[in-house]
């Protein structure tokens, strides 16, 4: 007896200091779904939209690179050892990539992040101003995803993440951005700029008209007339509302500050001093070691494009004010000797003159530093005392802009017979500029002036599609003609492999 | 009638009331006396279990071998054994003293195995289990106890992750058997699983990059532990379910002894030096080199080693103290340690403060309820030097100084550092001896585990047990770097500091209920059941901030002092991960001639996908003592001849908590978005292991053995995927299709060549040879092996492939230099993927360990060996930090990159190609010791020795870089690398000197 008495002293025992767990799991640090289904945090799901921007359009992995340096306006050097980094960046200028490029598979997943979190914020209760802004943001990724891609993996609101995502057309998307563009426009505010507001709305669905022949067939772009004829409306409502005009200093869009100062911005993503996206790239990329602000001696522009611009052409460069008088940097286009303060020659790290060549490879051999003339189109935010510039630089990313704009405008009547009205648009840009006027206006010289113009700001390769001279040769970097199955960049390796309904673009 | 009880008795802990309610068996007891010594020499055993037949009555002998025993009146055997030795059966007669004395078997098979969740004999151990007692440990400057045992057991492979005192290790049981993070071996500390990985937070630094991990052991002082068991095959350690999948390390730390009591004093001085410099320029041949190359300017016309300056002869100084005693009843041992171990490098080292408790007690006069506790408490403070796994152009230490021009003065003539004036432009020479002064990095990781063990002993074939264990770790660390170091990233932002708190907290509750019962003379029956609750946290916060402008002070000191708008807060805590599990164990012996174990446990985990909750890891071994057969039994040549064959599924679970569930997360400034996808099918790792084995002994003992084979099959794979976008951010995690198989034989062979009574001679050799082969996945590419160094980003090294085994090397071959000095790779561009083939593996195909000791009187000299061979490894140290284009860039280069005869562009790129895989075959010489016993003294003096250890005395290898002994952690996407280094801090070679004694 005793014995069971011990017996059942020590089961109760196990009982009283073990029961059995159910094993649910305590997340701590972050909130399960159904917790935060009654939570709703809705403004800091809408930031997440936000700042999902940042890494895709922000840094020069971003679509950046796939948009400019696989043109004739960017390229990215491998200079002795410096910029191999696996070859990504040559690749790109030489239109011979694989699906594998981390730049390409990066771009891929970072836009469509976007595509998810516009989409997820949805599923919860929000106002008609938080869904326009959403959509507004969606319809940016899913065009951008479009243009590079051609196809969009896309899920409807509320979907199970746990399916595989259906895939969007060609057409299938142009008609989700259109309705996404065309939903959010009558909910979304005037401004500011840096938040999705209904005139960056109509400059967007502008582009989604201009590009739709272009999107269906990349090799031979087509334009309806019913289609200019909404770029050109949509344009004339941009025109009319009279919020935007050009600004007589060409690089004021582009200073810190300038969503505040410039009037040319349509549509910028926010930065700040305490937080921002990587536009810093923008002046650390090209510039050299030795210059203030320092550089990491990268990538450069081809001489054939800076041969694009008349010298008086403000947008080929400028001694810019302070910033020039207080480090010696201009701002641009740099090319030849480099200058400190005070007029100081500059010396690369041999001792040599820092003397921007115009002659680059894709392969830099013998002094690799100097080659290539470099592009320093957004002012460095520079600190107090011009010791150095911001990491956090307040500079808010230009997304859309009033030129591209009235470009858009000029295009559209161009391209519907309207040349006379629309050499107007281009030499009132041109005379801002500081250019001289066109006698009368091609489809070339078009093309060349939205290069003059929006270099650098990741429309060249949508524009050299749409123009049809995206597989050219651009000269040495690029002898020949590229072949058709580069007019798009291939669904990457790894996304093809989660998602089956994913065909690979042809030829790849 | 426990019904009837007031509440408030209830609440009295159960065991108090069973100490109320059991009752007594009297009995009429008497006292006996004796010693135990040493057949061969007479001299005393210290230590010698002797325990009254058929009772788990029993006490221990003291330092002189002597004991006192109370037996009862109806005792009539003593059994009477130790470890290393026979066992003796002793009849009691009417005398009250009995001497015995026990003669030394190599091989004893009566010895104790720990094994999970018990003890067996080795006789009838039926697993892959290697036990490496604390006699045969490697000696030398220990900071943690896997460096105790490598190279000791065959199939087991410990690498340096870094030469940092208190740097972790990476340790493989058979080979890599997962693909992600998570292929180490489970610890078990005194029946208390460990969590794996340790508290002090990990943290990096821009210019620098981030330093390795600290080994998550350096809590325990190597010299508290008496023995490792590791459990290699599934028979072992499918016992342990779920996370036994990749071996299984039992440490044991010593236990009280009862008798007299007895202090012990161990201490060493150590002086460390480091073992090898790489080859770079001197200054006089770096001016030949800049000459040859045209390059001027760069000849500062001084000579000096960038990296004699940054490293310095260390001293290292241990001490333990031991303390133990008590009676039969109540025994109990203390110890305190404290270490102080230099780093070779500027500014580095650990100091260990360990203290350990434990206590063994019985009550009732039945003697039927005991209670064991434990204590280890510890405090690590670790200084640690800027040396990072991943800096990125402007290199860490390590690289700094590698590179630093041999021919520029590391101080200006007022003693201040030679720093490249800025001028405005960042600087791209950094002088190591001014980064090491301006970068300070302090640690402090205070743990405590602390058990208790309560167990009663229901009838004579029954007993319960219940193991109660917390184990609370908090890591805190400080770093800051002075804003007058000319690192671009520091100095713009005039200063960074930061400092970060972690704290781990596990608890563990286990109850075991065993079986043991001889049913008849040819029939023992062992049987054991338990439960087992294993719950684990964590959490920290940090906090980091610019701008400060007094270097008078610490920066961490003065938080408060940096520029109020580059602040920058930080917290985590992660999922809770529980664990809860029923396993159970039959033994089964016939005759003492055939074995049988099965094991069976099923773990649930609460971070296991809602659709597979729980796993079933179930075991079967069985094995036949042939020796036992009358056919051999009487056989002079042969003692032991056992034969085991097992077959076991184990399991991987190291993946997050949290990660089979939807979650949102803050991801900074306000913003909130979903994270990770759900996978409800999310489990655990799966390896099924056969297993089969000979032990054996010859010739009296003196030669033994264990040849082994074993074929792993490892399939769930856990992997981290890209989650299919549009999708939530992040990863899913998904068992994949592949199927990691690892294979191999294995020899662990003794001998005592000569037995005499003052001369003896033992040799132990430990051999493996093992495959590894990764198939049927039919995913994205996994990569892994990053590539530091500028120019690139991106770029990698190892392809985990079908057919291949994990963490293969895939790069362009290189085909040597062109006449123009450019490197060229088979097909032409080594960074088109066409170009690049699988080129060798990481993992050694043979791992070698030998040790003998020769023992003449008092002298006795060890040497521990050990090696691997058919590995390659890969010099990223070369390839980022000393390529030929530092000529140009003011830094020095490699001796085996400058050709005078045939000069490679200074300005050529350097892909990742086999020009930088090297063989890593090497024998290391891990430590010598010659010691000298100086036995008993005088009635003070109870034994006292002195011993002298060289470690790391030499390598055998044509491995150019530091040691081929290494694995800089590279990972990509949290799949690691293997057999990668990265300008690693280097080993050291130590001269140590111990004296033991005990009173």
């Amino acid at each position: 007896m005793k014995r069971i008495k011990y017996a059942l002293i020590i089961a109760g025992t196990i009982s009283s200091l073990t029961g059995c767990t159910k094993l649910n799991e305590s997340l701590n640090g972050s909130v399960a779904e159904a917790e935060f289904a009654k939570a709703q945090d809705i403004p800091g799901l809408l930031k997440a939209c936000y700042t999902a921007f940042r890494g895709p359009y922000q840094d020069q992995t971003g679509i950046w690179c796939l948009q400019d340096m696989s043109t004739d306006d960017a390229i990215g050097p491998t200079r002795g050892g410096d910029w191999d980094d696996n070859g990504v960046w040559r690749v790109l200028h030489q239109q011979s990539w694989l699906p594998d490029n981390q730049r390409i598979q990066d771009n891929f997943a970072n836009l469509l992040q976007i595509v998810f979190r516009t989409t997820d914020i949805q599923r919860f209760t929000i106002t008609d101003d938080v869904r326009a802004q959403a959509l507004f943001l969606r319809a940016y990724a899913t065009f951008s995803t479009l243009d590079l891609y051609g196809k969009v993996p896309f899920r409807q609101v509320g979907s199970d993440v746990r399916e595989a995502p259906e895939v969007l057309e060609t057409d299938e998307a142009l008609a989700q951005i259109t309705t996404d563009l065309t939903t959010a426009i009558p909910n979304l505010a005037d401004g500011p700029v840096y938040v999705a507001n209904k005139w960056a709305a109509k400059a967007l669905l502008a582009k989604v008209y201009l590009n739709k022949g272009a999107f269906k067939d990349r090799a031979n772009p087509s334009f309806d007339a019913a289609d200019m004829a909404q770029v050109i409306s949509l344009c004339d409502e941009i025109i009319a509302s009279s919020k935007f005009e050009l600004e007589t200093d060409f690089f004021k869009a582009f200073t810190p500050n300038n969503s505040q100062t410039s009037k040319e911005l349509i549509f910028t993503l926010e930065n700040t001093r305490e937080e921002a996206g990587n536009v810093r790239f923008h002046w650390h990329a090209p510039t050299h070691y030795n210059q203030n602000p320092s550089g990491w001696n990268g990538f450069a522009t081809l001489a054939t494009f800076y041969d694009k611009f008349e010298a008086a052409d403000q947008r080929r460069g400028v001694a810019y004010g302070a910033f020039t008088t207080n480090t010696g940097m201009r701002v641009g286009m740099l090319e030849g000797q480099q200058y400190g303060k005070g007029g100081v020659l500059l010396k690369d790290r041999s001792g040599n003159n820092l003397i921007f060549t115009r002659d680059v490879a894709n392969i830099v051999t013998g002094n690799v530093e100097t080659p290539g003339i470099r592009v320093v189109k957004y002012v460095p935010d520079m600190k107090d005392d011009w010791s150095a510039d911001r990491d956090n630089a307040d500079n808010d990313y230009v997304m859309l802009r009033y030129a591209d704009v009235l470009l858009m405008k000029a295009e559209a009547l161009l391209r519907t017979g309207k040349g006379a009205e629309a050499l107007v648009i281009v030499n009132q840009i041109r005379a801002i500029r500081g250019a001289t006027a066109f006698a009368s206006l091609s489809l070339d010289n078009l093309l060349d002036e939205r290069g003059r113009e929006l270099y650098w700001e990741s429309w060249r390769r949508n524009d050299l599609i749409r123009f049809g001279h995206f597989l050219d040769a651009v000269g040495t970097t690029r002898p020949a003609k590229s072949d058709n199955k580069y007019l798009l960049f291939p669904i990457p390796a790894n996304a093809l492999a989660a998602n089956p309904a994913l065909g690979q673009n042809p030829g790849y | 009638m426990i019904a009837a009880l007031p509440r408030w008795v209830k609440r009295i802990p159960a065991f108090l009331l069973l100490l109320l309610l059991c009752s007594v068996v009297q009995a009429q007891d008497r006292v006996i006396t004796g010693k135990v010594t040493d057949s061969k020499d007479g001299s005393p055993l210290i230590g010698a279990t002797v325990t009254v037949k058929g009772t788990t009555q029993g006490v221990s002998t003291g330092a002189d071998g002597s004991f006192r025993i109370n037996v009862p009146a109806s005792a009539k055997t003593l059994v009477i054994s130790s470890v290393g030795y026979g066992s003796q059966e002793m009849s009691i007669g009417s005398g009250d003293v009995i001497d015995a004395t026990l003669t030394a078997t190599n091989a004893n098979l009566n010895e104790v195995v720990v094994v999970g969740y018990g003890t067996v004999r080795k006789k009838d151990l039926t697993g892959s289990v290697a036990t490496v007692k604390e006699k045969d440990f490697n000696q030398g400057v220990m900071s943690a106890p896997d460096q105790l045992i490598q190279g000791k057991v065959a199939g087991v492979q410990i690498l340096n992750n870094s030469g940092q005192p208190g740097g972790q290790t990476t340790v493989r049981i058979r080979g890599t058997a997962s693909i992600r993070a998570g292929g180490g071996p489970l610890y078990v500390v005194d029946g208390v699983q460990l969590p794996g990985g340790s508290a002090r937070p990990g943290m990096g630094v821009s210019g620098i990059g981030s330093t390795p991990d600290a080994n998550p052991l350096n809590f325990i002082n190597p010299q508290d532990i008496v023995s490792m068991d590791v459990l290699k095959d599934a028979s072992a350690t499918a016992i342990y379910g779920s996370r036994g999948a990749n071996g299984v390390v039992l440490v044991t730390t010593k236990r009280g002894q009862s008798g007299q009591p007895k202090l012990d004093i161990a201490s060493n001085f150590g002086v460390s030096k480091i073992l090898k410099k790489l080859k770079v320029l001197s200054a006089s041949e770096y001016r030949d080199a800049l000459g040859k190359y045209g390059v001027t300017g760069s000849d500062w016309g001084s000579d000096v080693d960038g990296m004699d300056a940054i490293t310095r002869t260390a001293f290292t100084q241990n001490y333990t103290v031991g303390l133990s005693g008590g009676t039969e009843n109540a025994r109990m041992r203390a110890s305190f340690g404290y270490m102080d171990q230099q780093g070779i490098v500027l500014k580095s080292g650990i100091k260990k403060y360990t203290a350990n408790l434990n206590g063994a007690y019985k009550f009732l006069e039945s003697k039927k309820l005991g209670v064991d506790i434990n204590i280890l408490a510890s405090h690590v403070a670790e200084d640690i030097a800027p040396v990072s796994t991943d800096a990125g152009f402007e290199g860490s230490l390590i690289g700094m100084a590698l590179q630093w021009n041999p021919t520029r003065a590391l101080r200006n003539a007022d003693g201040s550092y030679n720093i490249e004036a800025l001028n405005g432009f960042p600087a791209t020479v950094y002088n190591p001896l001014a980064v090491s002064a301006a970068y300070n990095d302090k640690s402090k990781t205070t743990s405590v585990l602390a058990s208790v063990s309560p167990y009663f002993k229901i009838t004579k074939d029954l007993e319960y047990r219940m193991l109660l264990s917390m184990n609370y770790s908090l890591g805190n660390r400080s770093q800051y770097f002075s804003n007058w170091i000319n690192i671009q990233a520091i100095q713009a932002v005039n200063g960074i500091a930061q400092t970060a708190n972690n704290e781990q907290f596990t608890r563990q509750v286990t109850h075991t209920l065993n079986y043991t019962k001889q049913i008849n003379k040819d029939f023992n029956l062992g049987a054991m059941v338990g439960y087992e609750y294993f719950r684990f946290e964590d959490q920290g916060r940090s906090m980091n901030a610019q701008g400060f402008n007094s270097n008078s002070l610490p920066y961490v000191d003065y938080f408060n002092g940096s520029s109020t708008t580059n602040r920058g807060l930080n917290s985590y805590h992660n999922p809770t991960a529980e664990l809860q599990s029923m396993f159970a164990r039959v033994n089964v012996n016939l005759k003492d001639k055939y074995l049988a174990t099965v094991t069976m446990r099923a773990d649930g985990s609460n971070k296991f996908g809602s659709n597979n909750k729980y796993g079933y890891f179930p075991s079967a071994a069985l094995a036949w003592n042939i020796s036992e057969e009358d056919f051999l039994k009487e056989s002079s040549f042969v003692n032991t001849l056992k034969l085991r064959l097992g077959w076991g599924r184990t399991g991987n679970q190291e993946f997050p908590s949290g990660a089979a569930q939807a979650r949102y997360i803050y991801i900074g400034s306000g913003a909130v978005s979903q994270t990770q996808y759900p996978n409800p099918d999310l489990k655990w790792e799966t390896s099924t292991t056969t297993n089969a084995g000979i032990d054996f002994s010859l010739l009296k003992s003196r030669f033994y053995g264990t040849i082994e084979y074993f074929i792993k099959k490892t399939n769930d794979l856990l992997l981290v995927q890209p989650v299919t976008q549009p999708g939530p951010n992040g990863v899913i995690w998904k068992n994949s299709d592949g199927v990691v198989t690892n294979s191999g034989v294995e020899f662990t062979l003794n001998a005592a060549i000569i037995d005499k009574a003052k001369l003896n001679w033992t040799v132990s050799v430990f051999a493996s040879f093992l495959k590894n082969k990764f198939d049927k996945y039919t995913g994205a590419d996994l990569f892994t092996g990053a590539i530091s160094g500028q120019g690139l980003t991106g770029a990698l090294a190892q392809k985990m492939a079908n057919g291949q085994p994990l963490n293969s090397f895939w790069m362009a071959r290189y085909t040597g230099l062109d006449h123009d000095g450019n490197a060229t790779f088979e097909g032409g561009d080594p960074n088109v993927t066409t170009n690049r083939f699988f080129v060798g593996s990481p993992n050694p195909k043979t791992l070698l360990g030998f040790s003998t000791t020769l023992s003449v009187s008092r002298f006795s000299v060890t040497a521990n060996m050990n090696g691997a061979l058919g590995q390659m490894v890969y010099n990223n140290t070369t390839q980022a930090a000393l390529a030929i284009g530092n000529i140009i860039g003011n830094k020095n280069i490699a001796k085996s990159v400058y050709n005078p005869n045939q000069l490679e562009n200074k300005s050529a790129s350097q892909p990742v190609s086999t020009r930088y895989l090297e063989k890593g075959d090497y024998f290391k010489m891990a430590n010598l010791t010659l010691s000298y016993g100086l036995g008993r003294i005088s009635n003070t003096f109870k034994s006292a020795g002195i011993f002298l250890t060289g470690q790391n005395l030499f390598i055998i290898t044509k491995y150019t870089g530091f040691d081929p002994e290494v694995n800089t952690p590279k990972p990509i996407n949290d799949i690691p690398s293997f057999g990668i280094e990265y300008t690693p801090y280097p080993p050291a070679r130590t001269i140590m000197l111990g004296i033991n004694l005990s009173l």
